[in-house]
């Protein structure tokens, strides 16, 4: 199998003229490297971008088209474009199409989290959620949610990478991630739906703050056996999720009325399990307890010693 | 669109080559791709070049994969065939028209449009894939995987707009006069294929060729003739003026 790993790496401080366009632009650093593509950070005059490169001129340009689409609708919101240009570079006489987008910066959410707590499940859910609630109503899915293609920084604020994978709703899903696939589950179909977005959603928490039980059990598990309940065992289980048991149930199960809804019961969630956090806060301590019970024996036992004196 | 999709894990030692039967499949029009499975250890060396010999006489593809690896890599196969043969036709349309290499010779704009199409086609197009599965000796402790990576697919087919359907068939055949037996015909439905290596018996002979033949003469009888249904080729008409302007008709 080749990837693109495989294939040589463009140096830092390389210029990638453009066939087409002739915008230039000067290679930073490589960024990332995917099945399908490398990334990088580039440089073009004073302002920052992302350019992904990859031999699959077809495949390159269906990526493009689905961003194209996506800034179409998203302009009516205010949105900044994500998709800034689609050229060639000429390299040793072969051109190598790419495209330019916004740079996002940020940290894959399951190192987010490791670094700065899970308590902010919360508000990346949250802005996450927003986020699909948007490509939702504009009629697509992004299929392929995984802790890699959801960049985290500053405060929580959430961007998606890799629009490989996002397809019109009720199309087929054409890229996914096992672990966070419906039909892996047997939970549904790979008809894509926002259900199908609000189940891998799930999945991504799991994986981010248990992800060695879910590897365990997806090794351990006999395909037939593999079902939402399975998870939600895991969910039940676990200090920070079984607070959100009710919402991933739900997501498990394609529950919600549409991605605002989703949304809304979140915001609930966590409200709650923060209010149930801090109330068990707020109780005293079992052996802080135990202190003072057995002191006040001790207070008992002197008094009556003086006392009988 | 008709693909074989061969699942094995080693070498063919009875009948005909399986390298020139995949080649006489793909001249009727049928893509085969091979899935070679294994365990731990690796596949023989002769195991592999003939997976991968197979797969190229056949225009297809072949991965060597574990059974942990096996659904998702079918899936991956069977999309990329798909996406590869609507490439190919659209390319050659290109060529005999504009003189074109590829998709890629285009400029961005007109790539943009071309690839909308073949997007397009992709999802709507009718596809059938036949499963050949090795079922000699050896395969037997792989058999589950095989079974859940047949399902899997069958699930990712249902899921697309065009219709798309798969039969099953294993080798070598229950009573020796037949080199492979259809275990299931052509079937849109996953649950149906529950179980359907219940009734295999092992043997020890592994005769891929003469089941290869004997599927192509299966797609051949239940299909119709094959070649001129392959894939509508997109029409790209010429424009009035030197701009490349593209028409579909889908
Ligand atoms: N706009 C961007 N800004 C910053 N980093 C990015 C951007 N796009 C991609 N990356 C980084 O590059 C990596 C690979 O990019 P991408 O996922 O698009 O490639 P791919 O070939 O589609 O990979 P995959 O194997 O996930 O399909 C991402 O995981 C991410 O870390
Ligand atoms: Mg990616």
């Amino acid at each position: 199998m080749t990837t693109s790993s495989e294939k040589v790496q463009l140096p830092p401080g390389t210029l990638v003229k453009g066939k087409w366009n002739g915008k230039k632009y000067r290679l930073e650093r490589l960024l990332g490297i995917g099945a399908n593509g490398q990334v990088y950070l580039a440089s073009l005059g004073r302002s920052v971008c992302a350019l992904k490169f990859s031999d699959e001129a077809a495949e390159l340009q269906g990526e493009a088209n689905v961003l194209a689409s996506l800034d179409h609708t998203g302009k009516k919101r205010g949105r900044v474009p994500f998709l800034l240009d689609v050229d060639d570079f000429t390299l040793d006489g072969r051109d190598l199409p790419f495209y330019a987008m916004r740079y996002v910066p940020g940290t894959p959410v399951s190192a987010y989290l490791k670094r700065h707590g899970s308590q902010w499940m919360g508000v990346v859910g949250y802005r996450l959620l927003e986020r699909l609630a948007e490509l939702h109503e504009a009629g697509w899915v992004f299929s392929d949610i995984k802790t890699d293609n959801v960049l985290v920084h500053d405060y929580g604020a959430v961007e998606l990478v890799d629009f490989g994978g996002a397809t019109a709703a009720g199309r087929s899903v054409r890229q996914f991630t096992e672990i966070y696939d419906r039909g892996y589950w047997s939970a549904g179909s790979r008809t894509a739906d926002p259900a199908y977005d609000w189940f891998a959603f799930a999945m991504l928490w799991l994986h981010a703050l248990d992800g060695k039980r879910l590897l365990q059990l997806t090794r351990a598990l006999l395909p037939q056996n593999r079902h939402p309940g399975e998870l939600m065992k895991l969910v039940r289980s676990h200090p920070r999720l079984r607070t959100m048991e009710g919402w991933m149930e739900k997501a498990f199960r394609g529950g919600f009325q549409d991605t605002r809804e989703a949304l809304l019961e979140w915001r609930q969630a966590i409200r709650s399990s923060e209010r149930t956090a801090k109330s068990s806060e707020s109780h005293v301590p079992g052996w802080m307890a135990g202190l003072l019970a057995g002191s006040v024996v001790l207070c008992a036992a002197v008094a009556a010693v003086w006392f009988l004196q | 669109m008709k693909q074989i999709l061969l699942i094995t894990d080693g070498c063919s030692n009875v009948g005909e080559s399986p390298v020139s039967a995949a080649a006489l499949a793909f001249a009727e029009g049928i893509t085969v791709n091979v899935a070679g499975v294994i365990d731990e250890g690796a596949i023989g060396e002769q195991g592999a070049v003939e997976i991968a010999e197979i797969a190229k006489a056949g225009g297809g593809m072949s991965r060597i994969v574990t059974t942990h690896q096996l659904s998702h890599t079918v899936q991956m196969m069977t999309r990329q065939t798909v996406a590869g043969t609507i490439r190919h036709a659209v390319n050659q349309e290109l060529k005999q028209l504009f003189g074109l290499d590829s998709v890629g010779a285009l400029p961005p704009p007109k790539r943009a449009e071309v690839v909308r199409v073949m997007d397009e086609l992709e999802e709507t197009s009718e596809l059938r894939v036949a499963l050949l599965i090795d079922a000699s000796a050896s395969m037997k402790p792989k058999l589950h995987a095989v079974e859940d990576a047949v399902r899997d697919l069958a699930l990712s087919l249902q899921s697309r707009n065009g219709r798309s359907a798969v039969a099953v068939f294993h080798f070598p055949g229950d009573f020796g006069h037949l080199p492979c037996v259809l275990d299931c015909g052509w079937t849109t439905e996953a649950g149906k294929l529950h179980s359907m290596f219940t009734r295999i018996r092992m043997k020890g002979t592994t005769p891929t060729g003469p089941a290869l033949l004997q599927v192509v003469d299966f797609i051949r009888e239940t299909c119709g003739i094959i070649k001129s249904e392959l894939l509508e080729p997109p029409h790209i008409e010429r424009g009035d003026n030197e701009e490349v302007r593209s028409d579909y008709v889908v």
